[in-house]
């Protein structure tokens, strides 16, 4: 065999190995998409045909849950309620993430930053359902005085705006929109606050003195001029903090706890993922229909502001 | 008298000392070099001076440093950084804002301005002086990362000198650009010793020896000689200055 030959036939079993590596990287890759096409795949199959059978896509945005022995209905009250408590939750959420973002990342000459990052790294991956616990017991704590010296008397003094901001502001009961919506912000802030936190750690030194240099006042520097370098992590991370809280349920059980009607968010409030949990675990066939359907909006939404996320950022 | 004055200036990071020891006085209207090889304290020495130095937690100051006989550590520090303004070694435009906002902005953060009108005069101004304005002119909204470098640095200077400095500190300001625009900046500095105090640090001996009026060399965090230039390369007093000027030592 020359050595031409030899080398031929070296070229030719390494592409081969190359063809079987790449293969072998393909079918793992295909192996974690899988199942998430799958998922998707069976919510909006059932899902859209659950809709269509409940009375079509607007009546079921729209309408109030089905009963047991309804044929058709809706996720109304749950859709309402889980944009109020998700649009709270996350402007709580990023208002206080992010500046605790700011200072864990930028002022580690402070010691108590540290003990702060220790916290929040901790936070983080705490169990959801022990924040929903939490909250319970502070507003079963603080919701009688609460009602007694600030919202009776607020409740009274703006009463005469009308009766709609009733459904808003009044005493409150031991369920409420409030609660689950602080729950939601106390899952979204450890998650804030770490993507701001390495966003700034990782703005390079001339760029920072820069900012020091022209922005004048250390709030200016670092909320101003060094927001605009890292602005774009930082949207990222509230977009995908967003809807990370928009689908969750353990934290609104003891919270929001649920409800079935259009009702005041001073009470017991209604949510998309509360009413997945609890239709689909019931025995009847229309209610776990509608399960699905309110599964498909829910995933719609949560993948509608991923995709948001990913042009954005 | 002096416009900056050094006064046994002490500065270190952690245990490790920096600066032992610099007395330096800084004539006004004239340009400053600073040079030495690196590691010998040169930047260290004007962070001092606009107390940037304060953003490294480390770092541990001691001595007097005065601003027209004011001690700048008395200073309110956004008075100081107005008066003193600073040139970095690699080119830091604010991303994600516009050529006009880079320069805006440092005026409207410190509220030096009233009203629209004002602004863009002081920013017009700002960018003729940095010589940047007839390259800019037309396109004033676009992020001024799509500048080229040489660009990027005159829109640095032209940031700087939006807020009228009466010192403007340079780090190697040109370490990062071709000879073209290394060019345009020196001439630019040579025009600009007409209104204010340049404090250069190079570590590019015949920079220093081509646009300075006095030159210092520092080596190992103390000042081995200062003076006019045309003296420290012509004769140099001590060995070490005389071997660095000469590029044999590094």
């Amino acid at each position: 065999m020359t050595a031409e030959r030899k080398a031929e036939n070296i070229t030719a079993v390494r592409m081969v190995i190359n063809w079987l590596g790449l293969g072998l990287f393909a079918l793992l890759g295909v192996a974690a998409v899988v199942p998430l096409f799958l998922i998707i795949g069976d919510v909006y199959v059932k899902g859209i045909d659950a809709i269509n059978r409940l009375g079509g896509l607007w009546h079921f945005l729209t309408g109030l849950p089905p009963t047991p022995y309804e044929e058709s209905g809706g996720i109304g009250p749950m859709l309402v309620g889980t944009l109020y408590m998700t649009v709270l939750g996350a402007l709580l959420g990023i208002a206080v993430g992010f500046p605790l973002g700011v200072y864990i990342g930028e002022m580690r000459r402070e010691k108590f930053a540290n003990v702060a990052r220790a916290g929040v790294n901790v936070l983080v991956e705490f169990p959801t359902i022990v924040i929903g616990l939490f909250v319970y017991a502070v507003m079963s704590l603080a919701k009688e005085d609460l009602n007694l010296y600030l919202l009776d008397p607020l409740s009274r003094t703006i009463s005469p705006v009308g009766g709609w901001i009733t459904q808003f502001i009044g005493p409150l009961d031991g369920f409420n929109a409030y609660a689950g919506a602080a729950a939601l912000s106390i899952i979204m802030i450890p998650y804030v606050a770490l993507i701001t936190a390495s966003a700034y750690a990782s703005i390079e030194q001339p760029l920072r003195e820069a900012a020091y240099a022209t922005g004048g006042r250390e709030f200016n520097a670092l909320f101003v001029v060094l927001r605009k370098a890292v602005s774009r992590a930082v949207l990222t991370a509230a977009l995908l903090g967003t809807a990370k809280i928009a689908g969750e349920t353990a934290p609104l059980l003891f919270t929001a706890f649920g409800n079935f009607y259009y009702a005041p968010f001073t009470g017991p409030t209604a949510a998309v993922p509360l009413w997945v949990w609890y239709a689909a675990q019931t025995p009847y066939e229309v209610q776990i229909a509608s399960a699905y359907g309110a599964a498909a909006v829910l995933l719609t939404i949560i993948l509608t502001i991923f995709i948001i996320a990913r042009i954005r950022g | 008298m002096a416009k900056v004055e050094f006064k046994n200036l002490r500065v270190s990071f952690g245990a490790s000392p920096v600066i032992t020891g610099v007395n330096l006085s800084i004539p006004d209207r004239s340009i400053t070099a600073l040079m030495g090889p690196s590691g010998s304290g040169k930047s260290t020495i004007l962070r001092v001076l606009n107390r940037l130095i304060e953003l490294y937690p480390e770092a541990r100051v001691s001595g007097e440093v005065y601003l027209d006989g004011q001690n700048i550590f008395d200073m309110n520090v956004l008075e100081l950084r107005r008066k003193v303004q600073m040139i970095f070694q690699i080119p830091n435009p604010i991303p994600n804002l516009s050529i006009f906002e880079n320069v805006a902005l440092g005026l409207k953060l410190n509220r030096l301005v009233r009203g629209r009108g004002e602004l863009f005069e002081r920013v017009k101004s700002a960018l003729e002086k940095a010589q940047l304005w007839d390259e800019v002119r037309n396109r004033l909204d676009m992020p001024a990362g799509k500048l080229s470098g040489g660009q990027q640095q005159r829109l640095c200077v032209a940031r700087a000198l939006a807020f009228e400095p009466e010192v403007l500190l340079a780090d190697e300001p040109t370490a990062n650009l071709d000879p073209e625009n290394t060019a345009k900046v020196e001439a630019l500095f040579l025009e600009l010793k007409k209104e204010m105090t340049i404090v250069l640090v190079t570590h590019y001996p015949p920079q220093a020896a081509r646009i300075s009026d006095y030159a210092a060399f520092l080596y190992k965090g103390q000042i081995v000689e200062w003076g006019p230039t045309k003296d420290i390369f012509t004769k140099p007093g001590h060995e070490l200055t005389e071997k660095y000027v000469t590029g044999r030592l590094y």
